[in-house]
């Protein structure tokens, strides 16, 4: 579904690139999360997937595309393909939470009757149910981030990208925002999350990719926030930090999978 | 849908600014304002030049009663003097410099009178006699008109020679230089305006950034995220382009259709029906002015 061949892009000359040279494959269906510390490169990977951005070098594909061959008028529907949720909801505050995901709807002109039907049955699988006429600012930050995620998957996306959705949440609502986003993936979307959220990730035991410095240092299926295996680039660091000798190869047993 | 929706934002674009797009529409009322009244003065010269340019450069006006020039001593023009005038026009020493020319009688000078100045009551206060006989001469180069004056002034018979492009062109150069300053006035104006819908835009632009921002990101065309800004700025200047049609239409009815006609009954003045041909001109220029600022301005401003 979303496919990175050798990618690399560069903002400034003089600084290094925000990913290097990245390989990565995202499968239909599939739930990734994107972690790595602030710089790593997670919104740079988000943003080439829209064609917000242009890749320096290599190719980028979504849904078979090579986004570099999407002439501009065309990136429209590449975007339509794409539901986007973000760390800071993003609602329209006039407008209740009925019209905020029909807004979606009505700019890519679907007819009234379409947006009448398909709207509370979003609204329903994201559990809200009954708030169609609250304001935004009425409604509590979870509420709000499952507004947003209903607008994001209104127009049936294939793909799903979420930056940091719980940045803003407490744990407990925070975990009920992930089971909206299991439930949309369960219905077929790929969906990938970048986040800073250990407990989630701990939790959801879903496909991790870290990023450090653009570069992907681990790649696991079902796997944990930190790595179980030290990574070969990672044996000096815990050295040097520790101290003491670590072994260089991963811990027999502790590793998941490598994909 | 889709259109309801762009009328929709438009509606609200316009009420969230409201100051901006009044303004607006002031600045390009008074721009196309000073653009309509040049066109106009152009007309009025052209209105001129209709029935005397290109058809008349020099006339030689004989001798009638009651004439006071030094040539008519000997009272009016006479048959053999006239004729004399003739052979020395078809001379080749004179028809080297000359088109053709004609001679107009007493009556066809009052003709011409009357179908010029049909619509005013001069007409009926002058009679025949009154008008000089002449030779209208069309000129090969107007320029010449100085060999033309030599050779006939002292002729017998002949009371003046008049170059009346010179007559006019004084009139039209005074004309001329009132549309030139309403043009300038009319370019600066033309600069404000641009720059003041440019700002609009941008104002719109910045104050409707998260649902520009949104309507990207699920996948709006660039058309309806642009074209409610775009038409924003058109509607206002279109209004504006109305007002300064309106306003010319009034100067040319009341001002000169009922005014300046009745000081000056021996000139003819547009009429107010002549000034339409100019409203479709000042209502494209406004809506295109404002089209092509705002489109510029959203290139920069706001990101599709």
């Amino acid at each position: 579904m979303i496919r990175f061949e050798n990618v690399t892009k560069v903002y400034d000359q003089k600084a290094r690139p925000a990913l290097d040279a990245v390989n990565l494959e995202i499968d239909r269906g599939e739930f990734a999360f994107l972690v790595g510390a602030s710089g790593s490169g997670k919104s740079t990977f988000l943003r080439l997937v829209l064609k917000e951005d242009r890749a320096t070098s290599g190719a980028v594909y979504v849904a078979g595309q090579n986004v570099a061959k999407i002439s501009s008028w065309r990136v429209p529907r590449l975007r339509r393909g794409i539901g986007v949720v973000f760390q800071d909801f993003r609602l329209l505050p006039q407008k209740n939470v009925f019209a905020n995901v029909a807004f979606a709807m009505q700019v890519i002109g679907k007819s009234r009757s379409v947006i009448r039907d398909t709207v509370p049955e979003v609204l329903k699988t994201v559990g809200l149910e009954g708030k169609e006429h609250r304001m935004p600012h009425e409604l509590s930050g979870g509420e709000q981030q499952r507004v947003a995620i209903a607008r994001a998957v209104v127009n049936r996306p294939g793909i799903l990208l979420a930056d940091e959705p719980t940045g803003n949440l407490d744990p407990t609502t925070s975990m009920g925002i992930m089971g909206v986003l299991d439930k949309i993936n369960q219905n077929g979307t790929t969906v990938v999350m970048a986040t800073h959220d250990d407990d989630i990730v701990n939790e959801m035991r879903k496909r991790v990719v870290e990023l450090k410095n653009g570069i992907v240092i681990r790649d696991e299926a079902r796997a944990l926030y930190t790595s179980m295996i030290p990574v070969v680039g990672q044996s000096r660091r815990l050295k040097d930090a520790s101290g003491r000798e670590a072994p260089e190869a991963g811990l027999p047993g502790e590793g998941e999978g490598q994909r | 849908m889709r259109l309801a929706f762009v009328l929709g934002e438009i509606g609200s674009g316009l009420r969230r600014n409201l100051s901006m797009v009044v303004s607006v529409i002031l600045v390009t009322f008074v721009s196309l304002t000073f653009v309509g009244a040049a066109g106009m003065l152009q007309m009025q010269i052209n209105q001129m030049k209709g029935y005397w340019y290109d058809k008349v450069q020099v006339a030689i006006f004989l001798c009638s009663e009651g004439s006071t020039a030094a040539g008519c001593a000997s009272g009016p023009v006479t048959a053999e003097q006239q004729a004399s005038l003739n052979t020395l026009l078809e001379s080749p020493a004179v028809a080297q410099y000359v088109n053709d020319f004609q001679f107009e009688s007493k009556e066809e000078a009052y003709n011409h009178f009357k179908d010029q100045f049909s619509n005013s009551p001069i007409v009926d206060s002058v009679t025949p006699d009154q008008l000089p006989a002449s030779f209208r001469i069309n000129m090969k180069d107007p320029e010449k008109y100085q060999i033309i004056s030599e050779t006939f002034s002292s002729q017998p018979g002949v009371e003046t020679v008049i170059d009346q492009r010179q007559l006019l062109e004084r009139l039209f150069s005074v004309m001329n230089g009132a549309s030139l300053v309403a043009v300038s006035i009319a370019g600066v104006m033309i600069v404000c305006a641009i720059l003041l819908i440019a700002t609009t835009i941008r104002l719109s632009a910045f104050s409707r950034r998260r649902e520009t921002g949104i309507m990207r990101l699920v996948g709006a065309s660039k058309t309806v995220i642009q074209l409610p800004f775009i038409l924003e700025g058109v509607i206002a200047a279109v209004i504006g382009a109305a007002l300064a049609s309106a306003t010319l239409w009034a100067v040319a009815h009341f001002f000169l259709g009922e005014f300046m006609s009745q000081q000056y009954p021996d000139t003819a003045f547009i009429s107010s029906g002549q000034t339409l041909i100019l409203v479709p001109a000042l209502l494209i220029l406004g809506a295109s002015l404002a089209g092509i600022s705002s489109l510029l301005t959203l290139r920069r401003y706001l990101r599709v």
